[in-house]
């Protein structure tokens, strides 16, 4: 048996297709874009990055009703987005094996909240599994969709952000194939409305039920005992890697299923302990639910709701609980070390508009993707982020608000194409006949910058791709009736200044789309600029634009510190050589042509 | 065979990922049970960025506790000093001499560290530096300079340099592999020759 180190993500890949998986769909969001990444790579496999996640799980729900194994991928919050569908679905008797892999962030390495999918496997009566290596993500995948026919339910399974990205090793096993029946016409079954949606409530309860008796009995969730110990723990996913490397002086129960769960098991086994502790990443739903039939266990009280329960932080709460770890501890303090946050890279067709709307001392209701990271120094420019597509509503009612307390200004709006096309259509179809003094700027970037590039609706525009699936955000805002509408390069500065200045001077709504594409993505590189020190005032406003390769510097013969832009780093964008006062920072295309001076 | 574990420290966009796959692989296809870390997400944008590979007989976690790391490839300066405190006393750290500022020391808010390697041995640490810009430019192409890095942590890893030679073949693209594999050389020899 061939055996390879695989990413948690990537063995969610590989189980979908060994067992015999024919569609995969996805919106791209950090922890889990490389699941569908890894997808394409096999030929057997539809793979379909969809606009938002409900559309995602809905290509996915479609194939599974006509008996073709199935799988949405998504980040925790896009699970949010495709509640929608999921909660009428998880009412059918699932056909085709039907799993959704979530990527759950605690410590929000990537995300705008913490939220906790395992609510959501109560909310919908489904089962959730939670693997803990790479190994176990690729066998739980290949269960889920087993356990999803034999028991007529969806099955979440569920990651976080380490599991994604850790590597293990893997061992391989060949495609099974498994018949496909089509689509058969079956009123009661798909058609969610009374009196059917009403017998599919008993018809949930018995399924829950089903795979309750399913799990006191599964293998998933398993005993590691130590002799002589007094201390029961019980934890899933990554904390029980954690333990294991930890040692410590208790049994440990390793839940591989935590809805629904091992009440009796985890009741019987309770007895023969002096205590038990939960070790659960984030909310505390194993441990009330424990407490709710009456198993008196403990875990909140020694380990954080919040943040990765990393093997430094579970010793610490295994020392409050006085349980000992057999693993040697070290104590090292780590050295103070300025911090990096990440920052626009050099050539960010972003970063010109974040210039002038620094300026312009506006209230900006911001969106996700790259450009959040306005809210960062030394723009601070968004005044918000909350979740996809919410600009376009949010502007209005802080409109409204305005308008009613009489304090009224105008309002400016980001938003990214990726998130145009994601949430946007219906925000803008909303917005179109507004009489407020509202400003949208549209980051036309041609990409799903943030997640690594995949493409948008505007992607084929810029590289003239025809293969791929072309709109204009121009025309589909023109055809909902919006008539201000305009199209700029915001790499000229000072037309960029002047068009968004004026549009905020107008009542109704302006929308202003900047078409430079993302110059990390697309590679976009010209020749590098530099700053010449003699001419160089040291006044720092190329520093305030905030680009990777312009710091201050200290050159020979010259006393106070000057601007110097890195050549290796500059892809010559031109930015800062536009709000130079003194045209200090030149072109190093000049220099070739014999026009500059240094 | 107890677990060895190496941190690999860098800034987004320096390949650092490709790195760990391959110290990973090599690891494998020694026989070794492997597990590997990594940040990734909002690290892309010139954030802070580490990986982490733990190879031995069995390895439950893919996270190195803090001050029980055996070795690091730190292939920025500042993260090399950011992470020391997961390496045990007496640990390697094979520097690239290399500084990416951080954002807040662009904007002359933070001071970079001066003189890293000489805070990395006041820790304790074996500190070895490396030169895998310039060798790398010199060689032709910026992009070598992680193997130049992997051939410096290969001379302190317990692995056949055949072993290496394959995965690197492997992993990087067709036609660069002869070059991949003498930058490779050029770092394994500048760790071994280097008097620390």
């Amino acid at each position: 048996m061939q055996k390879v180190v695989m990413s948690g993500n990537q063995a969610v890949a590989r189980g979908f297709w060994e067992a015999g998986g024919v569609v995969a769909a996805s919106y791209p969001g950090s922890p889990t874009v490389e699941i569908l990444e890894s997808v394409k790579a096999y030929k057997e496999i539809y793979s379909h990055w969809a606009m938002n996640e409900k559309i995602a799980l809905e290509i996915a729900m479609g194939s599974s009703m006509a008996g073709g194994r199935a799988m949405a991928s998504m980040k925790h919050v896009g699970l949010n987005i495709a509640a929608d569908p999921f909660m009428t679905f998880t009412q059918t008797k699932t056909n085709g094996g039907f799993v959704l892999v979530v990527g759950d962030d605690p410590g929000l390495s990537s995300s705008q909240n913490e939220q906790d999918t395992r609510v959501y496997a109560r909310f919908a009566n489904v089962a959730l599994l939670e693997p803990s290596t790479p190994q176990e993500a690729k066998d739980f995948v290949k269960l889920g969709l087993s356990l999803s026919e034999e028991n007529g339910t969806p099955v979440i399974i569920r990651l976080t952000s380490n599991l994604c990205h850790s590597r293990g090793v893997v061992a391989l096993s060949e495609r099974e194939e498994k018949d496909i029946p089509g689509f058969v016409k079956d009123q009661p079954r798909y058609n969610m409305l009374p009196p059917h949606a009403n017998r599919q409530q008993i018809f949930m309860h018995e399924r829950v039920l089903k795979l309750q008796g399913y799990a006191e009995e599964s293998p998933l969730n398993v005993l590691v005992p130590r002799e002589g110990s007094d201390t029961l723990l019980v934890t899933s996913s990554l904390p029980y890697c954690y333990l294991m490397e930890l040692k410590p002086e208790a049994s440990v129960l390793k839940l591989g299923m935590t809805f629904p769960l091992p009440v009796q098991k985890i009741r019987q086994l309770s007895h023969n302990y002096r205590q038990t502790i939960v070790i659960e990443e984030l909310v505390p739903l194993v441990e009330q639910e424990l407490k709710a039939a009456g198993i008196a266990v403990k875990g909140k009280d020694y380990f954080p709701f919040t943040g990765e329960l990393t093997t430094d932080v579970i010793r610490a709460g295994l020392i409050q609980a006085e349980v000992e770890c057999s693993a040697p501890q070290a104590t090292v303090e780590p050295s103070s070390s300025p911090r990096r946050t990440p920052m626009l890279c050099a050539g960010c067709p972003h970063r010109p508009i974040f210039d002038v709307l620094r300026e312009a001392d506006v209230t900006v209701i911001g969106d996700i993707g790259c450009y959040s990271l306005g809210i960062l120094e030394p723009f601070e420019v968004l005044n918000t982020v909350i979740s996809m597509g919410a600009s376009l509503g949010m502007i209005q009612g802080v409109a409204k608000a305005h308008r009613y307390a009489d304090k009224v200004r105008p309002l400016v709006a980001t938003i990214g194409d990726g998130t145009f096309f994601h949430s946007g259509l219906s925000g803008f179809a909303d917005l179109a006949r507004t009489e407020e003094n509202i400003t949208i700027i549209v980051l036309d970037n041609r990409t799903t910058a943030m997640t690594g590039g995949q493409s948008t609706p505007t992607t084929r525009d810029y590289l003239k791709d025809e293969s791929l699936y072309g709109m204009s955000i121009a025309e589909i805002l023109v055809a909902f009736g919006i008539r201000d509408v305009q199209e700029i390069d915001q790499f000229h500065l000072s037309k960029t200044r002047r068009v968004i200045s004026e549009a905020m001077e107008r009542d109704g709504l302006s929308v202003i789309i900047a078409k430079r594409p993302c110059a990390l993505n697309f590679k976009v590189v010209n020749p590098h600029f530099f700053v010449d020190p003699e001419v160089c005032i040291g006044c720092r406003r190329c520093i305030q634009v905030n680009c990777p390769p312009i710091s201050m510097h200290t050159y020979p013969g010259i006393d106070d510190s000057k601007s110097f832009i890195d050549p290796k780093m500059c892809v010559g964008c031109s930015v800062c050589s536009q709000v130079c006062p003194v045209k200090a920072i030149k072109s190093s295309a000049l220099l070739k042509k014999g026009g500059g001076s240094k | 065979m107890s677990v060895t574990s190496i941190m690999i420290a860098g800034v987004g966009g320096q390949g650092l990922v490709l790195a760990t796959r391959i110290v990973a692989s090599v690891a494998l296809a020694e026989g070794c049970d492997v597990k590997t870390g990594d940040v990734v997400g909002l690290a892309q944008r010139g954030g802070m960025v580490w990986g982490s590979v733990r190879f031995g007989e069995v390895v439950h976690s893919p996270l190195i506790p803090a001050g029980s790391g055996d070795f690091m490839l730190a292939m920025e300066a500042l993260e090399g000093l950011r992470w020391a405190h997961l390496l045990k006393p007496g640990a390697t750290v094979l520097l690239n001499n290399y500084s990416i500022f951080p954002n807040r020391v662009l904007l002359e808010k933070d001071v970079y560290p001066e003189d890293v390697p000489g805070l990395l041995k006041a820790r304790g640490l074996e500190t070895v530096s490396i030169d895998a810009e310039t060798m790398a430019e010199e060689m032709g192409n910026r992009k070598l300079a992680n193997t130049i890095l992997l051939g410096a942590l290969s001379a302190s890893l317990p692995f056949p340099v055949k072993t290496w030679q394959g995965v690197i073949s492997e992993n990087v693209p067709p036609k660069t592999v002869e070059l991949n594999l003498k930058a490779f050389d050029a770092g394994r020899d500048a760790a071994t020759s280097d008097n620390h």
